[in-house]
């Protein structure tokens, strides 16, 4: 039933090819000259395109595993990274979705409305980065306490003292 | 006809049934469970922030702490990853040594878990204790390997500390002599026993549509029935090289988990017993190559993953070209396999709850990190 | 009651309604196949109860004996600690301590900060030692602390020390009322050789040769007592009194008259490890792997003798080893009973010579036999 992953052409090539059929719009061409850090050879892909090219990824190529959403704080260029890693029931390597939102406002779709596995994966991002996933249902924090201020896997988040100093400082 | 409130009670977080400091908000009718929300984050120390201030070598001991169950299988993950990040060629001798280390430590962890799980069923302590025991032996092994009993740090990017005593593999082939009769001995206890089956037969199911759905993996996954072990379905390290089989369940329920995990101390010790035949001499070049104490990998990111004996077990690193990760991510599999904790216990008596979060085999140092 | 559990129906109300998750029945396995575990039926109601009763009762009827075959899964294995103590493996890791030699009371310690770098905890502070005149840095260490309260045992400090100066202790009875005595300065961190030899002796023959060497190498660049270890002053000062008095009562004065004497614990170990292969052709590749073989005979005729005779030798042993390990213990003897600790308790070839100078010299042929074999092969 499930189209197996077919091993010639690397999953991610597989994908940047369709997503330019099906979803056009939602790939982000990335420009060359990109710092080095945040050069990427995965598929990037709009973060309001996210609730349309997760469904096509499990359901047309197969990846139906939701195995990680990493978060990942590019400080120095401004912006937060998603990143969505896919593995198929089948077997083989992953697939991965980078998304990519500006730090001063991040806000990514949730995955909840379709794959109930994402749920931890986006409570422990906002938790620890601050990142708010728009229609997730239950969106609180999960490893500090209520009343904590400030995210503290964030790049300027202070290493020392008891007193987070707040965003931007 | 009475009629009943809704209360709200919580299990944890200093619960003996809860595996560690973990709490659960339950709202029962009666006894009966309507809603479950897991509470985390009371072992929570920031464990991946703490990797970035540490150079890649200073944070192999750190993840041991992780899952303290298993902390061989952890660094395997993370020295895989390192590996990868770092373009790092692991000798054969190493290679061997390092499969021998995780399937004993599948081995172990089971044992333990199995012990833990029939233990919130009830049966008190006996169960455990043959579980205990055989972790014990294997403990010791990792003793005379390590130096440590269970935060091991054993594993270096690039091979391990150092090669295993002479004394190790006479002692480890006296223990696999053992190792059939002990398995033996639990199913007899514990395979057809009515008052397990009663606590665990058709307790806790999760289908196995649904399991994929939530992300679960390991032992969890396979009990609902998907054959899906990273070791077949994405060999690393040198899998590909050993004959076992995959056990899966059929129903999904807590009795499957605990079968499955049954049957994996057999194909690990299957494994076990291919690694001694095949095991290289040390002829093999070194296997401590104390060059790599700075590693400084290229820029660039990874993700490498093992079937730790809970699950998928993954580090995520960013590198930028220093020599402290700029990002260290922990894809933990006892944390994912809580997300479907709470549909799985609704409609169950509060009774099951301890055995459905024991049949997941949780270890709050990994859940929180 | 009972049966609403398992007749009721689960309802996953999160369930996904946008998506289907479409499962692949039979995903690919190499080597292997997927099994289905077969779930079992007992046989007859109370069966299997009386089938587990029966392993509980056989593990009672054998918990008489003693378990002491790792193949067998019955019986008692415990152990009555503290009466009673399992053997520790050579690799076991506690908390680090640091070396002394014990001939010469110089620490083998030079300050090169590489512990301190890699430790993830960041426990260990040092200061290098200067010297009084110049105020130049001197390869040694003034002051070492490390916290035992914090310390994560991971062993990286023994592991990238390059002068084999720290090393991790098997003492794990460290718990104490008094916390601020957990953090330890130098001296309460220093060991001697022998100590460490005795809980670890294939690690330390290992890395025996070049940490003498370097500290040969290093004793060179310390003015007067400086990283002398604090216990072993007066025994040094006093050896060198011992030298100054025989200088002047001999004339002309021996060239090595003494220095066997404060050399006499280290030498005594090459010597009489040597002297066993040497016993057996010395056609053995490297000195070190002699020595190395020899190392491991003694242990193997150590753990003999303990078996045959385990209730008199432990006792023994252990008063040794605490006498010379704690750090504050009177110190009038340390000297010779270091060379006495260094000299093997059962000589692994009868004709072992005894005597100092003899033991030297025997050291000497041997390793020089070995060299000779080791050229040969070579040639």
């Amino acid at each position: 039933m499930s189209p197996t992953p077919d091993p010639s052409p690397s999953p991610r090539d597989l994908l940047r090819e369709q997503l330019a059929t099906v979803l056009p719009h939602a790939c982000v061409a990335l420009p060359d000259d990109l710092p080095e850090l945040i050069r990427t050879a995965d598929v990037v892909v709009h973060a309001d395109a996210l609730p349309e090219v997760v469904p096509f990824v499990i359901d047309q190529l197969g990846y139906g595993l939701l195995s990680d959403i990493a978060a990942v704080d590019y400080f120095e260029h401004g912006l937060f990274e998603l990143v969505y890693r896919f593995y198929s029931i089948g077997g083989g390597g992953d697939l991965v979705i980078k998304v990519r939102v500006p730090r001063e406002q991040p806000d990514v779709p949730s995955l909840m409305p379709i794959l109930p596995g994402a749920m931890l994966h986006e409570r422990e991002a906002y938790d620890l980065f601050g990142i708010r996933f728009i229609g997730h249902p239950d969106l609180r924090r999960i490893y500090m306490w209520d009343e904590f201020e400030g995210f503290p896997m964030r790049k300027d988040f202070p290493k020392q003292g008891d007193n987070y100093i707040g965003e931007g400082a | 006809m009475i009629t009943t409130d809704e209360l709200q009670i919580n299990i944890g977080p200093q619960h003996p049934s809860t595996h560690g400091v973990f709490r659960m908000l339950l709202t029962v009718d009666g006894e009966t469970v309507v809603h479950l929300e897991p509470v985390f984050g009371y072992l929570h120390r920031n464990h991946e922030q703490l990797a970035e201030v540490n150079t890649y070598l200073q944070n192999m001991p750190y993840t041991d702490r992780l899952d303290y169950f298993n902390s061989m299988a952890n660094n395997h993950a993370y020295a895989l990853a390192v590996e990868k990040l770092a373009g790092i060629e692991v000798p054969e001798r190493a290679e061997y040594i390092r499969v021998l280390m995780v399937e004993l430590t599948r081995i172990l962890n089971h044992a333990g878990a199995l012990g833990f799980m029939i233990n919130d069923m009830g049966a008190w302590q006996t169960p455990l204790a043959f579980g205990i025991r055989e972790r014990e032996k294997i403990l010791d092994l990792f003793e005379l390997v390590s130096g440590a009993r269970m935060m091991c740090n054993y594993f270096r990017f690039g091979g391990v500390v150092r090669d295993i005593p002479d004394e190790f593999i006479p002692r480890m082939k006296k223990l696999m002599i053992a190792m059939p009769a002990y398995m033996d001995e639990l199913e007899r206890l514990l395979r057809e026993n009515e008052i397990l089956l009663a606590r665990s037969e058709g307790i806790g199911i999760l289908p196995r549509e649904v399991a994929v759905s939530y992300g679960v993996t390991g032992p969890v996954l396979r009990g609902s029935g998907i054959a899906y072990d990273i070791r077949k379905a994405e060999p690393y390290s040198i899998y590909d090289r050993f004959d076992f089989d995959v056990p899966v369940g059929s129903v999904g329920d807590v009795y499957d988990r605990f079968l499955v995990r049954i049957e994996e101390m057999r194909q690990s010790r299957r494994i076990l017993e291919q690694i001694i035949e095949q095991l290289p001499d040390a002829s093999g070049g070194h296997i401590n190559p104390k060059a790599r104490q700075n590693v400084r990998p290229p820029v660039g990111d990874a993700y490498a993953r093992v079937e730790s004996p809970k699950g998928e077990l993954g580090f995520y690193l960013v590198s930028d070209g220093g020599t402290k990760p700029y990002r260290y991510k922990v894809r933990a599999p006892s944390f994912i396999n809580l997300t479907p904790l709470g549909d799985m216990c609704r409609g169950y008596k509060v009774a099951d709850i301890v055995v459905i979060l024991g049949s997941i085999d949780i270890v709050m140092g990994e859940v929180d990190r | 009651m009972s049966n609403d559990t398992l007749t009721h129906s689960v309802t996953f109300t999160e369930a996904p309604a946008a998506l289907t998750v479409v499962v692949d029945p039979t995903p690919q396995i190499a080597r292997g196949s997927a099994v289905i575990v077969e779930r079992r039926r007992p046989k007859a109601a109370g069966w299997s109860l009386l089938q587990g009763l029966g392993v509980v009762v056989d593990h009672w009827r054998k918990s008489f004996r003693k378990l002491d075959d790792p193949t067998q899964i019955a019986g008692t294995f415990t152990t009555e600690y503290p009466e009673e103590r399992l053997p520790l493996p050579e690799a076991y890791r506690n908390m680090p301590i640091l070396l002394f030699d014990d001939a010469t009371g110089h620490e083998l310690c030079t300050s090169c900060f590489q512990c301190q770098r890699i430790c993830p905890p960041q426990v260990i502070h040092m200061t290098q030692a200067k010297d009084p005149e110049t105020g130049k840095p001197v390869p040694a260490v003034s002051e070492f602390i490390i916290e035992y309260d914090a310390c994560m045992s991971c062993g990286f400090c023994a592991e990238v020390c390059p002068f084999d100066a720290i090393k991790m202790d098997h003492d794990f009875e460290l718990s104490t009322a008094n916390h601020p005595s957990l953090t330890v300065h130098k001296a309460g961190l220093l060991r001697p050789v022998s100590y460490y030899q005795s809980i670890a002796p294939t690690f330390w023959a290992e890395a025996e040769a070049s940490a003498y060497k370097k500290l040969e190498a290093n004793k060179k660049r310390r003015p007067a007592s400086i990283g002398i270890a604090p216990q072993m002053i007066e025994q040094v000062k006093a050896a060198h009194e011992l030298r100054d008095d025989q200088q002047e009562a001999d004339s002309p004065p021996a060239p090595v008259a003494i220095a066997p004497a404060l050399d006499a614990g280290r030498a005594a170990t090459p010597a009489t490890a040597s002297a066993a292969p040497a016993a057996s052709d010395g056609d053995l590749p490297t000195d070190k792997a002699a020595r190395l073989a020899a190392i491991r005979a003694r242990n193997e005729a150590k753990k003999a003798a303990e078996q045959a005779a385990p209730a008199q030798a432990q006792p023994a042993a252990e008063g040794a080893a605490t006498a010379l390990t704690t750090p504050d213990a009177p110190l009038t003897d340390a000297l010779p009973a270091a060379s006495e600790r260094t000299a093997p308790p059962a000589p692994a070839t009868p004709d072992a010579p005894l005597d100092e100078k003899a033991a030297r010299l025997a050291a000497i042929r041997a390793r020089n036999a070995a060299k000779k074999a080791a050229q040969a092969e070579e040639e």
